[in-house]
This record gives C-alpha cells, structure tokens and sequence, in this order.
C-alpha cells in the first residue's frame, strides 16, 4: 500500500507538470487550430530564465521565498511576451496561409529556440538552487518532498486561475467566442489578433511555470529538456481531446501516472510504450479524445 | 595499348611513392563534441590537441613537417560515428583516437579495418571493442569486466554487501557493465534484488527509484552513460532516502556530477582507473594541458596518451603502415599521464581500476582493489 502511494505522488507530480505544459498546446490549438511544436521550448527558457533570476536576486541577499515568487513571476512574464513575439514573426504573417505552412514555421522556430539556447547557454547542465526548496517528510512510509507538494499546489492554483479566466472574465468569453468563429467574433468588435497573441501568452506563461518548477525539481536545466515533455505534453492534449482545457489536465495527469505505474510496476524501458498505447487505445474507441465531444462551447 | 600501360604504371608508382612521402602526418578525433556527453567529447580533443603540441615543441616526427588534427563529432551516435568516420576517411587521416562511447567505437572500428587506419580510444570500455580481432584497434582505458571484477571485490571484501539493486541506461557500455556486475555478483553469493533500466534522456526516477527503496539493497549499483543524469538521479535517491551504498562507474565520473548533485553527491563510491598525479609524466601533461584548456577532465590524459603512444610509434617504425606501426606499439612501454602501459596482442593496455571517493565535494582514491586496503 505505501509502495503504491509512494507511486501515486510521484505519478501527481509529474502528471501536473505535463498538463500544465499540454494547456498551452490546447490553447493554441483551440483558438487557430495550430499545432505549435515551438512550445517546449518555451518550457525550457523558462527553466533557463527561472535559474537566471533566482540566483541574480539570491546573491543579492533577498530572502528565498521572495527570490522564488519574483523568479516565478518574472519567468511567466518573460516567456509571455517571448511567445507573443514568436506568433508575431513567424505565425501571424502565414495565418492566411495552408495548416501546413504554419506547421513547418512552427517546426523551425522550435529548431530556433533551442539552439539559441545551446549557443547563450552553452552545452552543459545548469544548476538549480535546489537547497531553497530541500526537504520533506514521511508520512507512514511514504516519501513526500516539499518540492512535490509545491509543484502539485502551484499547478492546481494555475489551473483554478485558468479556468476563471477562460469561463468567468469578459476576456475568456472574447477568447472562446474567437475560437468558435473568429470572422463572427470580429464582426461583433472582438479584436482577434489581440486575443490570439493572449492566447499564446497564457500558455506560455504556463510552460514557464513548469519550467521552474522541474528544475528545482529535477535539479538542473538543459537545453534539450523542452523536447521530450513537449512531446509527452502533445500527447497529453491529443488523449483530453485537444482543444478542450479540461481535457488537457486530465489527459496530462493520465501520461503521468501510466508513465510512472508502468515504471513502478512493470519496467522503465517501457513507460514510453504504455503512456502511447493508452493514446492510441484512448483514440481508437474516442477519435476526438476523452473530452473532445462538447468541443464547441468550452474550446479555446 | 603499351603505351597507355606503362603510362598507368608510372602513374601509380607515382601516386604510391606520393603518399610515401606524405609531408603532412593527419591525426583524427571522434568523440561526442555537442550534446549531453560533450564534457567528455571535449576534454579528448583538447588531449589529442596538447599531444600534437607537446610532440611538436620537442622537434616533431622526422619525414613529417607537420602533425595536423581533424576533431569530429560522433554525439555517441552510432550512426553519426560511422558518418565521422568516412569523413576522416575521405580527409586521408593516418590514425584516429576515439571514441568515447562504445557504441559508438564499435560501428566505426570496422570502417576504419577496411582501410587499415589506425583507431586508438581513450574512453570505451565495453570487452567487444578489443575481441574482435581487428588488427587497427587499440585501447588506452580499462576494459569493463575488469571494471565489474573491482566493483564486485569491493563489494564482497571491503563492504561485505549481501544485496545488490541495479540500474542502467541502456547503452552498449552501461548496460554490458551493469550485466557483467550483475551476473559477477550472483556468482559470488551476492543477491540480486533487481536489475532496472531507464532510458536515455530520463529526468524523472522517481519510480524506478521506489522500487529500489521498496527492495532495500546493501548497495544500490548506478551505471549511466553521462554524469549529468547520475547528479540528478543522485538528488532524486537521496530525497526518497534511499538508505544503500551508492556505487558507480567511469562515465559519472565527471566535475558535473558535483556541481549538479552538490551535498548530495557525498558518500559515492565509483570505479576509476588510478592514476598517479606525483609522476613526472603526469605533470608534464598538466604543464602543457591546464594553462589552455584548464582542469583535465575524466579522459583527457587517456586521450593525450593514445595520441603520444601513436605518435612515438610512428617514429620508431618510421612509416604509418599498419603493420609497422602496429609492431612499434607492441614493442614499446609508454610512460603515459595515466598510466604507464604496454599494448598487448589483442590492442588492450591492461586495467588498473580502483575505488574512488565523493568526500566533501572532491574525489578522493579511497580503495586500492589489488592490495586490498585503503589508500
């Protein structure tokens, strides 16, 4: 029982960072049907970002909870706008154009990104200041971190906020109104490209988010870690049924826990194998995803 | 019909006796230079570079004006290896030191057979890259089932363990590693609670490492192809309180796993061939090596070796023949950085591997295998 506990919170923790990661996909996708391949890379710069500020203001004596919250912040901030630039050069000027287009710039900017990031921040690890954040307790056997206990809070509370926004704010319903029709929507005074760059912003302000929180996590940041999750967290969204933010959580904590069950209690070579085989299994019998029926009134 | 005959004729002498006298002596480098292991992949070119620069500055090899190097990058790929490897071909290079990953030495060891181009590696380990009988191919490092055997005699006679749990990565090197470990350990009476394997790339073990905490070994055996993912699956074990001797092998053997893991890299065993840093030939090479390329890393005296050996070969044979550079390599003893070494008949220099220490940030040698006592 505290083997499978022990599982569970692991399986939590690394769910939410997935989801978290999968909403700004969903976003996206909801709102101009764009699969943006560059998001991972918004994940990692966020990492990267995250460790820059935090030590920056750590060497200048503030306090870590005020280093981290400013950090946290500052990052989500920084990769919004970064995001928002994104869109405008390589995704606005071709939104006229075919899917297929849009898909390749997508591609290229993701290349982009990340090999900006290996030449600024060279080949190797960065250290996280992981002693900030150190400790845990034991509860019965089971091994929890405050680490694992922040990234879980900090998710829910993003994902509290997120839905407000989307369902309760003026902002939310321009957003979704824009993804149901945006010719309407702008007949009707929305201003669609405002809304799309804010779109993009969210979620990457997300990414960033999980950023930071994996390298405190984890430990330490690299260039190439927004490849992989980006790949989990697009699988993740297509499982919830993309274009649906709850659909998103939920098909993020799925990968998640399958991935760390199928490490748990069959073997870690093939975590990969089964966190896909739901994928496919889930599409097979819901082609549209889990939550991908009301697609229409709750899509961003 | 003669006359173009003859003409071919002294057009091939001409071209034999061409590459006879060739002025220029071609060195080449594989190892991983972008990348997750580019620590590595960097400190053996910088090696080969300080051998080249050091021979030079003595006067240089006489019938070559010059010695010059061609670095590649493999990324411990296999098929970016055998891609370097045409290349180096293609450039005409007389020998090669690499690679640093097995897998990735042992795809392009064959390439460089067929043209008889002599391959010298610092860094890979696994047995199969000197049983195969190539004649080209020689090896500066330690092999890994003398590795596994200092592992395990230091398990069984300094630690006197009774379980053993292991994990590896899956790489020709890691993964045989931590099969000769396991198999060496069943051997000796040491039982094996589990033998696990994540992938490359992993940054998350938290449930590989539950099931080590659930199985409760006396020591928790970590064979990684990079340092970088040891330091944090180090952290990660350390937080889930993972309460075993920590025991690992070369490849995590790096500065990085320090800076990464921090305190919680203290208390780690690891296996490492010993080398004597009071000797003179050792601080020759740090006189030459640090004012440009700074603290030596894991392999870059075994690079600066295998280029030094080759180098001194060349000299004594006179030629870059196979044959004949093969012969002077056997004959010789090298009073190398790492170590002082003969190659044998199978290309191997013979393994020295002792148990080295995390203590306070630093690695401290901390168990000689062969006398059996502490340093």
């Amino acid at each position: 029982m505290d083997y499978f506990l022990q599982q569970l919170i692991n399986g939590v923790t690394l769910g939410g960072v997935y989801a978290l990661i999968a909403l700004g996909y969903t976003m996206v996708y909801g709102i101009i049907q764009l699969i943006n391949f560059a998001h991972g890379e918004f994940f990692a710069a966020g990492g990267y970002m995250g460790v820059i500020i935090i030590s920056y203001l750590s060497a200048k004596g503030v306090s870590p909870v005020l280093c981290i919250a400013l950090g946290l912040g500052l990052t989500m901030v920084y990769c919004a706008i970064l995001a928002m630039a994104v869109e405008k050069v390589a995704y606005k000027p071709l939104r006229s154009s075919s899917r297929l287009s849009v898909l390749l710039s997508a591609l290229g900017m993701s290349i982009f990104l990340q090999h900006g990031l290996m030449l600024t921040q060279g080949v190797y690890d960065k250290p996280y200041p992981t002693a900030m954040t150190a400790g845990g307790f034991e509860l019965g056997g089971v091994v929890v971190s405050y680490m694992q206990i922040y990234i879980i809070l900090i998710t829910a509370f993003l994902l509290v906020a997120l839905n407000l926004l989307v369902f309760k704010t003026r902002i939310g319903k321009a957003m979704r109104a824009t993804a149901q029709d945006k010719v309407m929507s702008a007949l009707l005074g929305i201003n669609s490209n405002r809304i799309i760059s804010l779109t993009f912003a969210i979620g990457a302000g997300l990414a960033a988010a999980a950023g930071i929180m994996v390298g405190f996590y984890y430990g330490s940041v690299n260039y190439t870690m927004g490849f992989v999750p980006g790949i989990k967290a697009f699988a993740a969204a297509v499982l919830g049924g993309i274009g649906n933010i709850t659909g998103a959580m939920i098909g993020g904590l799925i990968i998640g826990m399958v991935e760390i069950f199928a490490a748990g209690y069959l073997s870690s070579e093939y975590k990969d194998v089964f966190a896909f085989i739901i994928l496919i299994a889930v599409l097979y019998f819901r082609p549209t995803g889990i939550m991908g029926e009301n697609v229409d009134d709750t899509r961003v | 019909m003669k006359r173009i005959l003859i003409l071919m004729l002294v057009l091939a002498i001409s071209l034999v006796s061409a590459s006879a006298f060739a002025e220029t002596l071609k060195l080449g480098s594989m190892s991983p230079l972008t990348g997750p292991y580019a620590a590595d992949g960097n400190d053996i070119a910088n090696g080969v570079r300080t051998a080249i620069e050091v021979v030079k500055s003595e006067g240089g090899i006489p019938g070559f004006d010059d010695i010059t190097l061609s670095a590649q990058d493999t990324a411990c790929d296999p098929r970016q290896a055998v891609a370097a490897a045409n290349k180096l071909i293609n450039e005409g290079v007389n020998a090669v030191i690499g690679t640093y990953c097995s897998s990735a030495t042992l795809p392009s060891s064959e390439a460089f057979d067929e043209e008889d181009i002599i391959m010298l590696t610092p860094g890979a380990t696994n047995e199969n890259v000197t049983e195969r009988g190539l004649q080209n191919m020689f090896r500066t490092c330690g092999r890994d089932d003398d590795q596994s055997k200092a592992a395990l005699a230091f398990m069984t006679n300094y630690l006197k363990s009774k379980s053993i749990y292991l994990v590896d990565d899956k790489t020709a090197y890691s993964q045989g590693l931590a099969d000769n470990v396991e198999k060496a350990s069943g051997a000796a009476g040491i039982k094996v609670l589990g033998h696990d394997h994540v992938n490359q790339g992993d940054k998350d073990f938290s449930a590989v490492l539950t099931k080590v905490k659930a199985a409760n070994p006396d020591v928790f055996y970590i064979s990684l192809q990079n340092s970088a993912t040891g330091a944090l699956l180090l952290i990660q074990a350390k937080r889930m309180g993972i309460d075993a001797v920590y025991l690992s092998q070369d490849a995590v053997y790096h500065p990085q796993l320090i800076t990464i893991a921090k305190k919680d890299a203290d208390g780690m065993y690891l296996t490492f061939g010993y080398v004597d840093t009071s000797a003179p030939s050792y601080k020759k090479f740090i006189k030459a090596y640090e004012p440009k390329y700074g603290k030596p890393g894991a392999y870059s005296a075994y690079a600066y070796d295998s280029a030094m050996a080759y180098l001194a070969a060349v000299k004594k044979a006179g030629s870059v023949e196979l044959s004949k550079v093969r012969t002077a390599l056997l004959s010789m003893e090298f009073k190398g950085a790492s170590k002082t070494f003969r190659y044998k008949e199978n290309g191997d220099s013979g393994s020295n591997y002792i148990i080295r220490k995390i203590e306070n940030g630093k690695f401290v040698d901390y168990w000689n295998v062969q006398t059996g006592e502490k340093f």
